[in-house]
């Protein structure tokens, strides 16, 4: 269980983290979305005793990370900027951090193994692909076998059945009981893998809620409505008590499935030139909620995916 | 939580108890010293530093005895052979010195310190792990370097009959002194990273003061410029490295080794300050 309690983070006089609170549980994988430049990263820091809180603190299971004896038992974790010397192996690599935390070198192998990387071990990792490096990053993450994992951004880099192995690991790992977060800035990869969502913009938490609640609130949909008679057909609907918006020279109802608007308008004879169900993305979704933190504007009525 | 999940979510979960590594210690310091061991010699620049100490220390000493022999058997220079007998580490000193500051800056050049700190949060035990490795490696070096040095050098200067044995005055005290030098001044390097965090400032910063500031401080007037010459640190822990110095002005050996050892101790506390409290 990872705890952020009023985490405050300031550089000089900009705020890169503002006083967010979340809980992260185990056995579900939560994930930890914003855009670039929302305070992930510095987040994830902090967690990891990397850069100290300006206010508040981030726990793991109640204790602050750099109180654990053998972190890498405890949490791993999957840095987004890359922590590799380029001149050494990856085993190396493996085999200094596993020394460090009283591991047996045995563990190194079986790491490698698990992400695929048995066979470039050896190599330095300065040569690796972006997506060797995300592996090996992994690696790192599951050397102390821990309750608890971090993952920074790991599909960055990952071709599509990279991506897949990560999901399904991420999914494997939360099912075992672990607590799982995940940040990354693409919603529709987190809509695949996340059981539960916390979504920051400048510094502040924006949502923080299961993915179906997600979906439910700010994925919102409608139906297109377009009609030679388009005045009459809007004063129609809104007499109905559906609310309709007027864009270019269509109506975007909400209220009432699409079957139903066509027996209402067709009623009264009306003649219809087209009945779509537009079901906003989880992206859009996403975009709206972020663009709104950014622009600290009013909540917009129209709804996400509007702008299509 | 507003959150409403078809699966239910514990909020506390037993993992199988026996998940953890089969056969893990808890770490202490020899694991932290084992890791930093692990990283000093899984780097190239280790090797390469290493070798390029021990080729131009003991080399140029060779090189610069044998070429000076017969003057110094004349004795037409007004020096002693004692002044050469080490005089190659006077430039490998430069890669104790590239290591040193290695050690310490390529981590933050490549991102590694997140690692290491990740791996080990005990920031104090992480300095003391890498000085120790640091420290140890280039007095064995630096020493084998010098009596290597000794050998081939001391070849020449008895085909003059100027040789030198080990029990002489300062012999066996500079061969050991070379070593503890090597120590200290990778030691220094290292400290100055930890202050700039950049490979090409700590090398500048070191190789200025040590071969530019350490001779300019010369020219300085009166008591100020014999002092500040005694004092700069490359100035007073490398006499303890030679039988007899070129410039009986400076401090005693051992005088000046512990003003040196103090003066490093200082750059290191300061290094192990910002290291606690800056942000990795």
């Amino acid at each position: 269980m990872i705890e952020a309690r009023g985490l405050t983070k300031k550089y000089g006089d900009r705020t890169a983290v503002d006083g967010i609170s979340f809980t992260v549980h185990p056995g579900r994988v939560t994930g930890f979305l914003g855009p670039n430049g929302a305070g992930k990263s510095t987040t994830m820091r902090m967690l990891l005793g990397l850069d100290r809180p300006t206010a508040g603190s981030i726990t793991v299971h109640g204790r602050s990370y750099a109180d654990f004896p053998a972190p890498l038992r405890q949490v791993g974790a999957l840095l987004e900027a890359r922590a590799l010397h380029p001149g050494r192996s990856a085993r190396d690599h493996l085999r200094w951090m596993a020394a460090s935390n009283g591991l047996p070198v045995r563990r190194v192998d079986e790491v490698l193994d698990l992400v695929g990387l048995t066979d470039v071990a050896g190599q330095r990792v300065g040569r690796f692909s972006l997506g060797m490096g995300q592996r090996l990053g992994i690696a790192v993450a599951l050397l102390g076998d821990p309750p608890v994992v971090v993952l920074d951004e790991p599909v960055n880099g990952l071709d599509p059945e990279g991506i897949r192995w990560v999901r399904t690991l991420t999914r494997q790992l939360a099912a075992e009981g672990r607590t799982v977060f995940l940040s990354s800035h693409l919603m529709s990869e987190m809509a695949l893998t996340a059981d539960h969502l916390v979504v920051i913009g400048r510094g502040r938490v924006l949502a923080d809620c299961s993915m179906p609640d997600f979906i439910a609130e700010h994925a919102a949909s409608f139906v297109r409505v377009r009609s030679p008679q388009r005045a009459e057909v809007a004063e129609l609907l809104r007499r109905d008590g559906l609310e309709v918006t007027a864009v270019d020279d269509e109506l975007r109802v909400q209220g009432r499935d699409a079957a139903g608007i066509g027996e209402l308008v067709g009623r009264q004879g009306h003649l219809l030139h087209e009945l779509t169900l537009v079901s906003s993305s989880l992206e859009d979704a996403f975009m709206t909620l972020t663009a709104a933190s950014v622009e600290y504007t009013a909540r917009d009525r129209t709804p996400a995916g509007a702008t299509r | 939580m507003t959150g409403t999940l078809s699966t239910p979510v514990p909020d506390t979960v037993a993992l199988d108890p026996n998940r953890h590594v089969p056969g893990a210690r808890d770490p202490g310091f020899a694991q932290t010293l084992r890791a930093e061991w692990v990283k000093f010699w899984s780097v190239r620049s280790t090797p390469w530093s290493i070798g390029a100490l021990v080729a131009l220390g003991a080399g140029l000493t060779v090189l610069v005895c044998a070429v000076s022999a017969a003057d110094l058997a004349e004795g037409t220079t007004g020096e002693a052979a004692g002044s050469f007998i080490t005089w190659g580490m006077t430039v490998a000193q430069i890669t104790a010195i590239v290591l040193g500051a290695l050690v310490v800056t390529s981590e933050y050049g490549t991102g590694m310190i997140r690692a290491t700190l990740t791996a080990t949060p005990h920031r104090g035990r992480v300095l003391a792990a890498k000085a120790l490795v640091l420290t140890g490696t280039l007095f064995v070096a630096g020493t084998v370097t010098a009596v290597l040095g000794y050998l081939g050098g001391n070849w020449f200067l008895e085909r003059e009959g100027i040789g030198l044995a080990l029990g002489d005055d300062g012999i066996l005290r500079s061969l050991l002194g070379s070593g503890l030098y090597m120590a200290g001044i990778g030691l220094f390097a290292a400290a100055v990273g930890l202050l700039v965090r950049h490979t090409a400032a700590a090398l500048s910063i070191v190789l200025a003061l040590l071969l530019v500031v350490g001779n300019m401080v010369m020219l300085l007037p009166g008591a100020w410029g014999e002092w500040a010459t005694k004092l700069m640190p490359g100035n007073a822990g490398s006499v303890v490295a030679t039988p007899v110095s070129f410039n009986p002005d400076l401090l005693d050996p051992w005088t000046g080794f512990a003003v040196f050892c103090a003066e490093v101790a200082a750059v290191l506390l300061a290094g192990y300050l910002v290291l606690r409290r800056r942000d990795a």
